[in-house]
């Protein structure tokens, strides 16, 4: 056998492995949460919610329901005392005293059928004493408000939330940096603007679903769509005062989740329902219309941004206010509220800056993490203001980015330093690739083009302790399986996991499998599926047990060759020596071990390789300034532009041309991050132009697919680019960090700023539709 | 209120009468407890949201003739009721003399969805947003009824009388939708302005069919219809007359075009403004006038 | 509330059923038959993730009653393939990366084979209305279409 080259082992790291899911989503083999067959003994939920924002809760009467043929329990929150909540503990499971949105839960049937469980909804009467409800989140954060949460005070709460008992408010962040007061009379401009961003919704197209079955000896088993199945298993267990131990999470692929399966929201309640019919599985399956309305949804911005620069271009002061409309509970909201204060200078070295980002209770629909948790809405007003004060200071606007924004070493907004990043090579490629500067003429005597640009940045938003796990164990015939606690929810983690187990251990792609569904009971601990964290954290997880997993194995064919293990190595599922040539397979090893000489025994064994993930570096930033070392793991940047066309006759706007690039750090497997970047762009354009629950006293007009328009394949732009920019992160898996988030984040400005550019108007807020597209050509006196 | 939409359709019995006479007996003596059907894509949906609450549904899709397409030279084109949309849009006699048929059909939602959308199914559940409508109005569509009388035969233009509400009675069963041989020469757009680039209600829809008319002063004869800006699918009369009566410009269609857009008293809804709904009655009427009238010369 | 017995063709098996009036053929397909690979959506005839083939034809199984199929012949995603190991949409649509979290991917699937059925070299316009009925969130549709296209080639390379 030729000796191998240490220089040239074939690794799948960097390379379009296929997707390890794929054939099982084709063929319609693959399982999510509502094809798991539970025979009979199944019992369908259906949830009682209530109709009004804002009431108290005077009586219920189930009596009726209870007497209905196949109603088997009807739980209502007096059983249920226990808060829940990721970051603020300000839910009860089922309303004990009030309402609070209208879809709020106040009771729950189990049935012998769907259709018995919601006829016995209907004769369930609700006594309600109705209050005047909290609409607008600046109204909400004033002292005329009523109070929504008098308990506040009183709510468990991490230590990096900072609520004030006594208002609306439930985190307050603050950045105080420099001196803004006296930068504003340095600057040479200065650009002062209000935005509002609306609320939307993730609209996975799989709706939330959760089957719970509590038997005789109270251990809980939960099969759900999850993006957090150990998540779930801590918040439901601490609420209901059980044991860990006595909670089991079962998660299979996820159909869609985009943060609203992270958490815990309608989990919870089928669980406590299942309680009173132990021995049964419970099933809740959200109809589409209370997905949209029930759900978490992304909580909508007042955002009032302040901003200047010096006669060069140089960006000297930033003031923001921010007021989240968090809806009736923000205990996942409040998180959205910090991560845009920490980030308000958007991707840009700004020297003074003061923010005020405030969470505030509404009646309106639950807050929770959306992909982008906050940078989209938040980018969307900073990046237009970006834009405009470049023009009026005289500068080009990608010049004006390029002067501004971050570079390695760059101080940032919290006082820390930014680590390599490769975001002016992704202004420089967006702009190439959009052809900036050149404007090719309209298709049409009624259409006008334009192009628009835009940056951002993210930190994966999370506690300063969040983990990951993983191992990794050899069969007998050296195939791998890699048992992780993150789940598949199209991004493509399996796959990639996949690629750095047989990357770090030397065994083909092919060769390793993922030990699904997820199931808390078997798979190692995972923080939570979100954040765009996963490739990084559990990436490292999973390439610290492949790495133990090595080191087992060639510790025991080192001893076996009486060599060292420096001069060993597994290439293509063999163990080599660089020193002696000599080889054997992993399958001649991986379970039984080796036999040592003259019949002596064995050595080795099975092999199961062990990693673990948890930076240890993360600090906490000081509540009055938010100045700290180093409050976030690390930032994803990058660009996006568009080019569009704007029809006069209707407002319209048609995307020609999108172009996203992003420092990922290392692609582990390039196509699938270019897919990330393509999907993320559709949904930011769609967020841009289509999307938002309609709102009026409390109730969301338009909770069906009917009237919440999302991009279809018709809206898809013709010319969709994405790039890939590789700075390496110090302590990501190759260099890996994520970008599952971080496409949707710049489109809604680089819209809008397009838009400007074609036709000289600038909306309040998206969607940019054709009609308010139109009717502010209208008043601007572009049409008539 | 979608807020209260049911998971799935709660009881009824499933009714397939077997010939039209036990269908409209059938109808009309179970009353509002019986309603027909036809690709159901209207009525589960307002089922589900709690509309309409029928004991039984009436299948009307396997009666003899319903699934019918026959067009005459002299006479014109008979779709049965149950023709679905594709079938529509497919048929060499609708692609030869009635291509607006074809388009205002294309227009409505999917093709999945079409393979079961109807036009009569479009006209009997008379939202003034119907796709097919305005094609059928300009068409000069006839319904055939049958009920428990004689069978007769309602012109489009007195059809509807609200949203959602029609002349027909209990026991009606309409059996097909006919159209008269258009004109010679006839031009037809369906301009339908949507909040998606494809597929989605209309917010504004323009239907406009003109053909050379020595009858008329301008030489040329226009129909219009016009989709979501009134209680009712609206055809403007004033605009038509105006467009009989003054030579076809730039100016006229734009007058034609504003006299459109003040016939129509549109709301305000989640979908729009009223605001903007007449202004786009407005732009749609002149851009689909304006089309047709290039290709009509 | 009356009760039908049918008789359906189902992947080219005969089944015969009983099924209440209410029950839809996505119902009928998902509770009764446990062909899970046809999706619930919304229900509502919007998102097409339950497409499937009646006579040939796609169409939202939670828009047709399961009693409106007595002799009709029904294909789902699991017997899209048929004898072959995978439809070449399905082997396209792998290749192109337009899978994500695959919750569309049947309906898709359905639809675009129903598509170059009727029109077996479609052009960018014609894939994008034939796909408009069915959503997708992850993807942005753009290697869907692709897969579209490249199907057609591998079709016409077979045929």
């Amino acid at each position: 056998m030729a000796k191998t080259d240490r220089q040239n082992i074939p690794s799948p790291i960097g390379e379009n492995s296929p997707r390890i899911d794929a054939r099982e989503k084709v063929t319609g083999a693959a399982i999510y949460a509502d094809d798991i067959q539970f025979g009979n003994s199944l019992l369908h939920a259906r949830i009682k919610r209530s109709p009004h924002p804002h009431a108290l809760i005077k009586k219920i009467d189930t009596s009726k329901a209870s007497s209905l043929p196949g109603v088997k329990a009807i739980v209502t929150g007096e059983d249920f005392p226990g808060y829940i909540g990721l970051y603020l503990r300000d839910r009860y499971i089922f309303c004990r005293d009030r309402v609070r949105y209208v879809g709020d839960p106040v009771a729950g049937v189990a049935a012998i059928s769907e259709e018995i469980a919601e006829k016995a909804l209907e004769l369930i009467e609700v006594e309600y004493e109705v209050l005047e409800p909290v609409l607008d989140p600046e109204f909400g954060a004033s002292p005329k408000a009523p109070l929504l949460h008098p308990d506040l005070g009183q709510y468990a709460v991490v230590n990096f939330i900072f609520p004030q008992p006594g208002t609306n408010i439930s985190n307050h962040f603050k950045i105080r940096k420099g001196d803004v007061d006296n930068a504003w009379g340095k600057c040479a401009a200065i650009i002062e603007r209000k935005y509002r961003i609306p609320h939307i919704q993730h609209v996975p197209i799989e709706p939330h679903v959760a089957t719970a079955k509590v038997d005789e000896t109270g251990e809980i088993t939960l099969w759900v769509s999850s993006q957090s199945p150990f998540a779930q298993r801590n918040l439901i267990a601490e609420s209901m005062g059980i044991s860990h131990s006595k909670m089991r999470v079962i998660a299979p692929y996820v159909g869609g989740g985009f943060g609203s399966k992270a958490g815990v929201s309608m989990e919870a309640l089928v669980v406590a329902i299942a309680t009173k019919v132990k021995g049964h599985p419970v099933k809740l399956l959200l109809t589409r219309e209370e997905e949209f309305y029930t759900a978490f949804v992304r909580q909508g911005l007042i955002a009032y941004f302040k901003m200047g620069c010096d006669e060069n271009g140089r960006l000297l002061a930033m003031e923001n206010k921010f007021y989240w409309d968090g809806g009736a509970y923000t205990e996942y909201g409040v998180n959205v509220t910090r991560a845009s204060g920490y980030s308000s200078s958007g991707p840009y070295e700004v020297p003074n800056v003061r923010t005020d980002s405030h969470c505030v209770y509404t009646n309106h629909p639950v807050s929770g993490p959306m992909r982008g948790f906050g940078m989209p809405e938040m980018h969307a007003g900073l990046e237009q203001c970006i834009d405009e004060l470049a023009h009026q200071i005289g500068m080009d606007a990608v010049e004006f980015r390029k002067l501004n924004c971050l570079k390695t070493g760059s101080t940032l907004v919290t006082g820390s330093k930014m680590h390599a990043t490769g975001l002016p090579d992704c202004i420089k490629k967006t702009a190439e690739a959009i052809g900036w500067g050149t404007k090719a003429p309209p298709s049409a005597p009624n259409k006008r083009r334009g192009k628009g640009l835009a940056l951002m940045w993210k930190a994966p938003a999370m506690p300063p302790n969040a983990g990951s796990s993983a191992w990794v164990e050899l069969a007998e015939d050296g195939t791998v399986n890699v048992g992780v606690g993150g789940q598949e929810l199209g991004q493509g983690v399996f796959t990639v996991m996949a690629q750095i187990a047989a990357g770090t251990l030397g065994v083909p792609y092919e060769s390793v499998r993922i030990a699904t569904p997820v199931d808390t009971r078997y798979s190692p601990y995972e923080w939570q599926t979100v954040a765009s964290r996963l490739t990084w954290s559990m990436g490292n997880a999973v390439s610290n047990a492949a790495k133990d997993a090595k080191r087992q194995i060639l510790d025991t064919v080192a001893e076996a060759w009486e060599e060292t293990p420096e001069d060993l190595d597994i290439v293509n599922g063999v163990v080599i020596s660089y020193k002696s040539e000599k080889e054997i397979p992993l399958k001649s090893l991986a379970v039984y071990g080796l036999p040592k000489p003259d019949d002596q025994g064995w050595r080795g064994g099975p092999v199961v390789g062990r990693g673990k993930f948890m930076p240890a570096y993360v600090t906490g930033l000081d509540p009055e300034t938010g100045q700290g070392e180093r409050a976030v793991v690390h930032y994803t940047t990058g660009a996006q532009a568009v080019e569009l066309e704007v029809d006069l006759d209707t407002g319209r706007i048609e995307i020609i041309k999108g172009v996203s690039t992003f420092d990922v750090g290392k692609a582990i497997n390039p196509e699938m991050v270019k897919a990330q970047m393509e999907g993320g762009f559709v949904q930011g354009m769609s967020s841009a132009l289509f999307e938002s629950l309609q709102l009026k006293d409390g109730f969301v007009r338009n909770p069906s697919f009917v009237d919440y328009r999302i991009a279809t394949s018709a809206d898809t732009p013709r010319d969709l680019q994405a790039y890939i920019v590789e700075v390496p992160q110090d302590d990501g898996p190759w260099g890996a960090r994520g970008i599952g988030e971080h496409s949707m984040v710049p489109t809604i400005p680089a819209i809008a700023n397009a838009i400007y550019d074609a036709v000289g108007v600038r909306l309040e807020g998206p969607p940019f539709t054709a009609e308010k597209v139109y009717l502010a050509m209208l008043d601007a006196g572009i049409v008539k | 209120m979608a807020i209260n939409t049911h998971p799935s359709l709660f009881e009824f019995d499933y009714v397939q009468p077997a010939t039209l006479a036990e269908a409209c007996e059938f109808l009309a003596s179970h009353a509002v407890e019986a309603r027909p059907f036809l690709g159901g894509t209207d009525v589960f949906v307002r089922m589900r949201d709690g509309f309409l609450t029928p004991q039984f549904l009436v299948d009307v899709k396997k009666l003899k003739g319903l699934d019918d397409i026959h067009f005459d030279p002299k006479a014109g084109l008979t779709l049965g009721a149950a023709v679905n949309m594709n079938r529509v849009i497919a048929s060499p006699e609708v692609k030869a003399h009635y291509p607006l048929l074809a388009e205002a059909c294309r227009s409505v939602a999917s093709y999945p969805l079409r393979n079961r959308a109807t036009i009569v199914g479009n006209i009997c559940n008379a939202s003034p947003a119907g796709d097919t409508i305005g094609a059928c109005l300009t068409l000069g569509g006839i319904l055939h009824i049958h009920g428990i009388h004689s069978p007769r035969q309602e012109s489009l233009a007195s059809f509807f009388l609200g949203p959602g509400k029609t002349i027909l009675k209990l026991g009606d069963v309409v059996t097909a939708i006919h159209f008269p041989i258009p004109p010679k020469g006839s031009v037809g757009m369906y301009l339908k302005l949507g909040r998606n680039q494809l597929s989605d209600l209309s917010i504004v829809g323009v239907t406009a069919l003109g053909h050379p008319d020595s009858n008329c002063k301008s030489g040329y004869r226009f129909r219009l219809a016009l989709a979501s800006v009134a209680p009712v699918p609206l055809v403007p009369t004033e605009a038509e007359a105006y467009l009989a009566n003054h030579s076809i410009t730039p100016e006229s269609v734009s007058e034609a075009a504003r006299l459109s857009a003040d016939a129509c008293s549109p709301i305000d809804d989640v979908r729009g403004s009223a605001r903007y709904r007449k202004l786009m009655a407005r732009n749609l009427s002149a851009k689909a006038l304006s089309e047709v009238w290039k290709k009509l010369n | 509330m009356a009760f039908h017995k049918i008789n359906v063709t189902i992947n080219n098996e005969l089944d015969q059923l009983i099924v209440p009036s209410n029950m839809t053929l996505m119902h009928m397909l998902r509770e009764s038959l446990a062909l899970t690979g046809t999706k619930n959506g919304c229900s509502a005839g919007e998102c097409g993730a339950c497409t499937v083939l009646l006579n040939g034809e796609p169409v939202n199984s939670c828009m047709v009653l399961a009693v409106e199929c007595d002799g009709a012949k029904i294909v789902t995603v699991e017997g899209l393939a048929g004898k072959k190991q995978l439809d070449p949409i399905q082997e396209a649509i792998v290749q192109e990366g337009g899978v994500q979290c695959g919750f569309c991917t049947p309906g898709i699937l359905i639809s675009s084979h129903a598509l170059l059925k009727r029109n077996p070299n479609p052009s960018e316009d014609e894939i994008r209305e034939a796909l408009v009925g069915n959503l997708c969130r992850c993807t942005g549709y753009v290697r869907i279409i692709e897969s579209v296209k490249v199907a057609a080639r591998m079709q016409s390379v077979t045929d």
